[in-house]
């Protein structure tokens, strides 16, 4: 059995998502009253094309990526958790846990773990100016849309 | 004599001390994010959007049109000084910019892209003042018909520019649409792909798919090439005055490139970047000396600044005029509008003159800003691309997440946020457009909407968006645009194995 290219996959996956789409499009409710075009109509031409679009990319003759021939390779020799990829994932969580966490803790104390904590991970090793860079743009933020701009922010546990 | 009171008038309102103001701070900040490598103009207005939720919509658009020009200036710098364009659009002016750079002439590259930026700017103004409002007398003829043609006609335009596949941009497209019409249908209160959740009633906000797809997955792109703890390294300015004889050399490819420049600005789908390469290669055919384009010749930096910077005031005429957005970038600009309660098209100058004309008149504003403060900030504003990227890459994520909490107050808009910003790094990996994308979720609603309108006109009648020449027209020029490429490419193939 021959192997699948990259658009190949990508054709399945879309065809597959297409077809989920059309589905759900087939039950959209009906309006009562009888009218030209319904709901359904315009969702089920785009789930339409687009299964016909992903069947185009499965027989297109996939190019060489502009972007992923220039992921860190070098770093894929080191640590585990700094890598590129697992970069990626450990930014993805961290910035799941702040949107849990953003109202519970506040925006300030939020959004100066999220700086420091990341910035810190990535490598920056000037940890003093790390914390008042961070706390300095993240109180400027915090305070120019809550004071200046009439904005809510969680203020979480501290007092202000 | 009308297109002078207005201006008159809109010079009143670009005048008043806080538009003032915001007009510096637009063009300032755009100036910063541009020169920041992989922050292009869209990603700086879609971080800009928090900042004017509680705005005058005028003064609102007269800072993201200041971030927006600014971003292109800001990206001629780091092109210069780096050869990494902070903005696509400036791609070409590292051509020559960087060589000048690496022959210590920094300085004198940074003032003709700023001179030739603020008189591209400029002259385009003056087209954008004469155009904009004969376009809308003839837009407001449109009825739905022709508004769903047309934008079938930017979508396409978007799609077939791209350099990238031309399925993969219709996918893209294709998407973006089917996002933009997740919540309750506003013609029949029926809900549409909300999986039962309430927070998708109201639709996925276009914000939190702009930061996501862009800004985010920048950040992420940023994370898997690497150089976390890399530092750019520093360049000497040297001096940034010109004789009287680089003046001279400069000043006709700078006249031609400016009205190169606007009038691709104003075709749906093209814009700075292709703008800027346009006038490139123009002026690389004519020049005598065409030979030393790419080894510092200063008409090849003057040339595609001019462009790109008329270009980007050109892509505000389809924007202003037709409501319509002929590129991402102005697709988020049109976005910010929406937010701020304001809908662009052809009665805008009519209903809100002081938006269309304050914009139109904070343009000379805020290019003789770019000019007078930036250019001798330039060495200053340099320091920025010092800062340390993995501290930059941390507030960026700051910026992205204040922008979508502060305007939703949802902690499941932040979720969204950081799906989209997985989706967008997806994208680019594979290769697929985001502009379509993003261009399509604005334009989804509006083209369904129009759709709609038309067939109930026609009493479900699909043959309407053909009777009407105008719709027919467009139309044809959309099916054109994407089978033009394909021809194109068909024939080089056939001329490449013929040669062999």
């Amino acid at each position: 059995m021959t192997r699948l290219n990259t658009n190949q996959w990508l054709g399945l996956i879309l065809g597959l998502l297409a077809a989920a789409y059309l589905a759900m499009a087939w039950q959209i409710p009906t309006f009562p009253l009888p009218r030209p075009v319904d709901s359904d109509l315009f969702p089920k031409v785009l789930g339409f094309s687009l299964l016909i679009l992903a069947g185009f990319l499965f027989f297109e003759k996939p190019t060489p990526i502009a972007g992923a021939d220039e992921i860190d390779h070098e770093a894929t020799q080191g640590p585990l958790l700094l890598t590129p990829w697992a970069r990626v994932i450990v930014t993805s969580i961290a910035i799941a846990a702040y949107a849990l966490l953003l109202v519970p803790l506040g925006f300030v104390l939020a959004s100066t773990l999220l700086c420091v904590g990341l910035t810190a991970y990535y490598g920056y090793r000037r940890h003093l100016v790390n914390l008042a860079t961070s706390l300095g743009v993240v109180l400027a933020l915090y305070l120019t849309m809550t004071r200046v701009m009439d904005v809510y922010l969680p203020s979480g546990v501290l007092p202000f | 004599m009308d297109a002078l009171n207005n201006l008159m008038y809109g010079f009143g309102i670009a005048l008043e001390p806080i538009n003032i103001a915001y007009v510096f701070a637009g063009v300032f900040a755009g100036t910063i994010i541009g020169m920041l490598p992989g922050l292009g103009p869209i990603s700086a207005l879609a971080l800009m959007i928090p900042i004017t939720f509680a705005m005058e919509p005028s003064s609102g658009l007269i800072l993201m049109a200041g971030v927006y020009y600014g971003a292109i200036f800001g990206g001629s710098t780091s092109s210069i000084l780096l050869n990494a364009p902070g903005v696509a659009g400036t791609v070409a002016t590292s051509f020559d910019g960087y060589p000048m750079a690496k022959q210590g002439l920094a300085g004198k590259a940074l003032a003709i892209a700023a001179y030739s930026s603020f008189i591209g700017g400029t002259v385009s103004i003056v087209f954008l003042m004469l155009v904009a409002p004969l376009l809308s007398k003839v837009a407001v003829s449109f009825g739905p018909a022709e508004y769903f043609a047309l934008m079938v006609l930017g979508l396409t335009a978007v799609v077939s520019l791209s350099d990238k596949s031309l399925v993969k941009g219709l996918i893209a497209a294709v998407v973006g649409v089917i996002i933009s019409i997740v919540g309750i249908d506003m013609q029949t209160g029926t809900e549409r792909f909300t999986f039962g959740s309430a927070h998708l009633l109201d639709g996925i906000d276009f914000l939190v798919v702009a930061l996501g797809i862009f800004a985010l997955a920048e950040v992420f792109y940023m994370l898997l090439r690497g150089g976390g703890g890399k530092e750019v390294p520093r360049n000497v300015i040297g001096s940034l005055k010109l004789s009287r004889g680089e003046v001279k050399q400069i000043a006709g490819p700078i006249s031609r490139s400016s009205v190169l420049g606007f009038f691709t600005g104003v075709l749906p789908g093209a814009g700075a970047t292709i703008g800027s390469f346009l006038g490139y290669s123009m002026e690389k055919r004519i020049a005598k000396d065409g030979d030393t384009f790419g080894k510092g010749n200063i008409k090849g930096v003057a040339a595609p600044e001019a462009a790109n910077n008329a270009a980007c005031t050109g892509s505000f005429v389809p924007l202003l005029t037709l409501g319509v957005p002929g590129s991402g970038t102005t697709a988020v600009l049109l976005g910010a509008l929406l937010v701020m309660g304001v809908t662009p098209g052809p009665m805008m100058l009519e209903q809100r003159p002081d938006v269309f004309w304050g914009v139109i008149a904070s343009m000379y504003i805020g290019n003789l800003f770019l000019l007078v403060l930036n250019l001798p900030l330039i060495p200053l504003i340099a320091k920025i691309l010092d800062l340390p990227r993995p501290l930059l890459l941390s507030l960026i994520l700051i910026f992205c997440m204040i922008g979508v909490y502060g305007m939703s107050f949802s902690v499941f808009d932040l979720l969204l946020l950081l799906g989209f910003g997985l989706i967008g790094l997806g994208m680019r990996l594979f290769g697929f457009p985001a502009a379509p994308l993003i261009l399509a979720l604005i334009l989804g609603n509006i083209m369904e909407e129009s759709m709609r309108r038309a067939l109930q006109i026609s009493g479900g009648d699909w043959s309407i968006f053909i009777d009407k020449p105008i719709s027919l027209a467009l139309l044809v020029v959309a099916l054109l645009s994407l089978t033009l490429p394909l021809f194109k490419k068909r024939s080089k193939k056939v001329d490449a194995s013929t040669a062999k």
